[in-house]
């Protein structure tokens, strides 16, 4: 026990010496939050559950951040002089379409009907979350929102500009991006490595983007993040096993002391079985459960019989064979590695978001527990992912969110607290209503359905107004 | 008959009021006479009141008088949690108490039997607790309200030689108390139909009112203007029995409130034991200078008797509560003084320093302790058969820091705890 404590000790003074031996990172700009701007994708908009809307565009992890350094979320009424983080906020139940909610029994998943539309669209001034759903960093340098293309950009970016101008034309002091999901995603949620960005487009993008910044804002601070690279992480690439289950018990089928192979269709009419350690992505699940991807030959195999598309293949953008797993996780390495150096010569913070994702793909054994509660990234229960499988919930942007504080505190010497996830208490519409800057309001519907659903509140709060600050 | 009678609705009225709080280390009551508290509870060596009972039984052998002595304290917290900035459960929250004003009481009389014996009765607040907090509380799910109810009524007799000099005594002492235990438990992830955390049941436990009994004893030595004492309350456990009720908390979705139902386990009776700690207090006083009445005392509580706290339940025998405390022992120091100023009047000061018993990892929403310093300035007043004593106490708990250990529902942060205490009380003399 002694000579424990004593080695404890010397580890102890030989750490604190070399904490002070290497000088921290200091990195440029400052700390000041006056006029915060951030560039992104889907991420940084808040997507969630397929859907845009301003119940979780305020889980953002920009707007996150925003309120963690006491930034108020801009009301749908704001002028372009409030002091505000403005935020192109879109009427629930959002748009392309309304977001995925379990049915009432939680056994499936439905599509809240209609949809939304931007709230704020006049709003004079560029807004401060300038995320794009669906943008890659090419995107971000080049579309403005008035190409027809531009998707969802057409309601935040309305023409004015693409990201990186936009948010210069704040003239920002601090600057947060995380981009660079796109360059992969699509290719992984499609199983297809030739959509990958190639490495040299991505880096050279992502440094112009960089040079851009720092050009046009020389004193603003920057954070950026780098990249998931853990197909365990999220639900869409997680889950699905490129083998035969029974759909009874949910186990391998073993024909001859092996699972039975799915069959796949890689594109060229050459049906074949999927090689071991393929992954089927999660949007193909509802066709698996009718059946597609198991072999012809139990067409007439009780339970499988019963099952109407028995013998169909798996088309290739359903599955990520072994070769494609090895080509994505390549280049997504090479990403994060010029997301590094380009951090490093441009001197701005870097958000680890790669560990955090590390931790989310562990999180089925070893959950991330957060006081007395405990989150996995098991799909529609674990509470890390919105039903969508690819974008995380409000709690997951929460996280996300911290990992930016986290680097900014280290690489500023600030101290900016992290989000606390008391705000997702059901009732903290009723029982937080002073908690500073940081407080959320959330739109009246949804406060009035946190306030009925918490029994213990012994008083209903009174019906609030329309409000989002 | 009558005299007994009456006695008995005093204490029962006692009992309603004590609603304890803790003022000492751990959940002890050290303030228990207004002379004694305003020379800052360093009173083992002087003892030359009815509360003596309390601070040193050999001390009601040097009264000669039949006495009564009665009173309280009144006491007043203020006190806030901060969420630790760098804990992402508590980040960005606060907390108080909702109620903050206590009045432990205390209740002495006294009775020479010959020349050398005086037998006496003292009801006292030894212990209490009291945390109870407002809503919204982020450590609802570790404890919203934790309510420790102490009543003590000890008998004791003491001795004294024939110059007065050396007096010994010792009392039983029957003690009753009640636990109220109430918390939150929340669903374990987030509610997956709307992605918010939800308070899904509240469980109450509530004792009945049950005894035990210890006994105390001490020595009181006055060779000359030097006098030394000392002090001991013995240990004690108390088994509590009680019921826990459980009331579901509808998450306003069927499918999971059916779930959570399911689960849920029935309320039902249970059982706990809380060790009491000894207290042993030496003092040593010195009359000499003319009118001045100095002393100073070091108490040691066996706190570390506080290993756990479990609940077991009746319906399965299962443990429904295991905390781990693993408290340590603590020593208080206290330095009081009594300045006589006219015939009728004195004034009192004091200080104490006094120990919390609880490591980091055992400081929680049940009980957050910390060290404590206090400042004391009394008076008091004799007017023929009547004494008046009154003692303003300003105790400052030193800000205390969970330091990132808490785990479960217990938020990490900083408690920070001031109180204000007001002690009076009424003496009569024969």
């Amino acid at each position: 026990m002694i000579r424990n404590n004593s080695i404890a000790r010397i580890a102890v003074v030989v750490l604190l010496a070399a904490a002070i031996a290497v000088p921290s990172f200091a990195a440029r700009g400052s700390a000041n939050f006056t006029t915060f701007v951030a560039i992104g994708d889907s991420y940084g908009a808040g997507y969630e559950a397929s859907s845009l809307n301003e119940r979780h565009q305020i889980f953002s992890w920009p707007a996150i951040i925003a309120r963690q350094v006491g930034l108020p979320i801009c009301q749908p009424t704001a002028t372009v002089t409030d002091v505000c983080f403005a935020v192109p906020l879109i009427t629930y139940p959002g748009l392309p379409a309304g977001e995925l909610v379990l049915n009432a029994t939680g056994s499936g998943i439905t599509q809240i009907p209609g949809s939304g539309g931007p709230a704020m669209f006049g709003f004079g001034r560029a807004y401060n979350n300038l995320s794009v759903p669906g943008y890659t960093i090419g995107a971000a340098l080049a579309l403005t929102g008035a190409e027809s293309t531009s998707g969802l950009g057409q309601v935040i970016l309305r023409g004015r500009g693409n990201e990186v101008d936009q948010a210069l034309s704040l003239h920002p002091t601090f600057i947060a991006v995380w981009l660079g999901g796109n360059d992969f995603l699509g290719a992984v949620s499609t199983g297809r490595p030739s959509l990958l960005t190639p490495l040299a487009n991505f880096t050279a993008a992502y440094n112009t983007m960089l040079d851009k910044l720092i050009a046009g804002a020389p004193e603003a601070g920057i954070v950026v993040g780098n990249l998931p690279a853990n197909f365990a992480s999220a639900p869409l690439t997680a889950r699905l096993p490129g083998i035969l289950l029974n759909p009874t018990t949910n186990q391998p089928v073993i024909i001859g002391g092996a699972p039975v192979p799915l069959i796949f269709d890689p594109g060229d009419g050459n049906i074949q079985p999927l090689p071991a350690g393929s992954i089927v992505l999660l949007s193909a699940l509802t066709r698996l459960q009718q059946g597609v991807g198991i072999p012809p030959n139990f067409k007439t195999i009780p339970p499988f019989s019963a099952l109407p598309l028995v013998g169909t293949p798996l088309t290739d953008a359903e599955t990520i064979t072994p070769a494609e797993q090895v080509q994505f996780a390549t280049a997504i390495t090479a990403y994060n590695a010029a997301i590094t150096a380009a951090a490093a010569s441009h001197n701005v913070a870097l958000a680890d978001i790669k560990s955090l994702f590390d931790r989310w793909a562990a999180s089925g054994t070893n959950p991330i527990v957060i006081g007395p509660f405990a989150f996995s990234n098991t799909f529609a229960t674990g509470g890390l992912f919105s039903l969508d499988g690819v974008h995380p919930s409000d709690l997951g942007y929460i996280l996300f969110a911290n990992e930016f504080i986290k680097a900014i505190n280290a690489s500023y010497d600030v101290e900016i607290p992290l989000a606390g996830i008391a705000q997702l208490f059901q009732n903290n519409g009723a029982f937080f209503p002073d908690a500073g800057p940081g407080a959320l309001s959330v739109p009246a519907d949804v406060a009035a359905q946190m306030t009925s659903i918490f029994n213990s509140a012994k008083v209903p709060a009174p019906p609030k107004r329309r409000s989002i600050h | 008959m009558r005299l007994f009678s009456r006695t008995w609705v005093l204490i029962s009225a006692l009992m309603i009021l004590a609603a304890g709080t803790a003022l000492g280390s751990g959940f002890s009551i050290f303030e228990q006479g207004a002379k004694a508290t305003g020379m800052g509870g360093a009173f083992a060596a002087t003892a030359d009141d009815p509360s003596a009972i309390f601070y040193n039984v050999a001390g009601i052998a040097q009264q000669r008088h039949m006495a009564f002595y009665t009173g309280g304290t009144i006491i007043n917290f203020t006190n806030e949690f901060r969420g630790d900035p760098n804990d992402v459960f508590a980040s960005g929250t606060t907390g108080h108490y909702d109620r903050h004003t206590f009045i432990p009481p205390n209740a002495y009389a006294i009775m020479p039997i010959g020349s050398n014996l005086t037998f006496g009765v003292g009801v006292t607040t030894p212990f209490g607790l009291r945390t109870n907090w407002a809503d919204p509380w982020v450590g609802r799910f570790s404890s919203r309200d934790a309510n420790i109810k102490v009543v003590a009524v000890e008998p004791a007799i003491a001795w004294q030689n024939a110059s007065g000099s050396l007096a010994v005594g010792a009392g039983i002492e029957y003690r009753r108390a009640r636990v109220v235990l109430n918390r939150n438990n929340a669903l374990p992830g987030s509610n997956p139909f709307n992605g918010r955390l939800s308070d899904v049941a509240n469980a109450y436990l509530s004792s009945d009112w049950e005894s035990g009994t210890g006994w105390n004893a001490g020595i009181l030595f006055k060779p000359g203007t030097w006098r030394l004492g000392a002090a001991y309350h013995a240990p004690m456990d108390i088994d509590f029995n009680g019921d826990l009720t459980i009331t579901q908390i509808s998450t306003g979705v069927p499918a999971i409130d059916a779930q959570v139902k399911a689960g849920l386990p029935p309320s039902q009776g249970v059982k706990t034991t809380i060790p009491f700690p000894a207290m042993a207090q030496i003092g040593i006083a010195s009359s000499a200078i003319p009118n001045w009445d100095i002393e100073f005392d070091i108490t040691h509580t066996t706190w570390s008797r506080f290993k756990t706290l479990v609940v077991t339940g009746d319906a399965a025998g299962t443990t429904l509560i295991n905390r781990p405390q693993n408290w340590d022992d603590t020593m208080s120091f206290r330095i009081g003084a009594n300045h006589k100023v006219t015939d009728d009047w004195d004034v009192r000061f004091g200080a104490v320093y006094d120990e919390n018993p609880q490591p980091t990892a055992a400081v929680s929403a049940l009980l957050p302790d910390s060290d404590r310093v206090g400042v004391s300035f009394g008076v008091g007043y004799r007017h023929g058969p009547f004494t008046i004593d009154a003692t303003e106490f300003v105790l400052h708990f030193k800000d205390r820091s969970t330091q990132g250990l808490s785990t479960g529902g217990d938020p990490n942060g900083v408690y920070r705890t001031d109180a204000n205490l007001i002690s009076l009380n009424l003496g009569y003399r024969f």
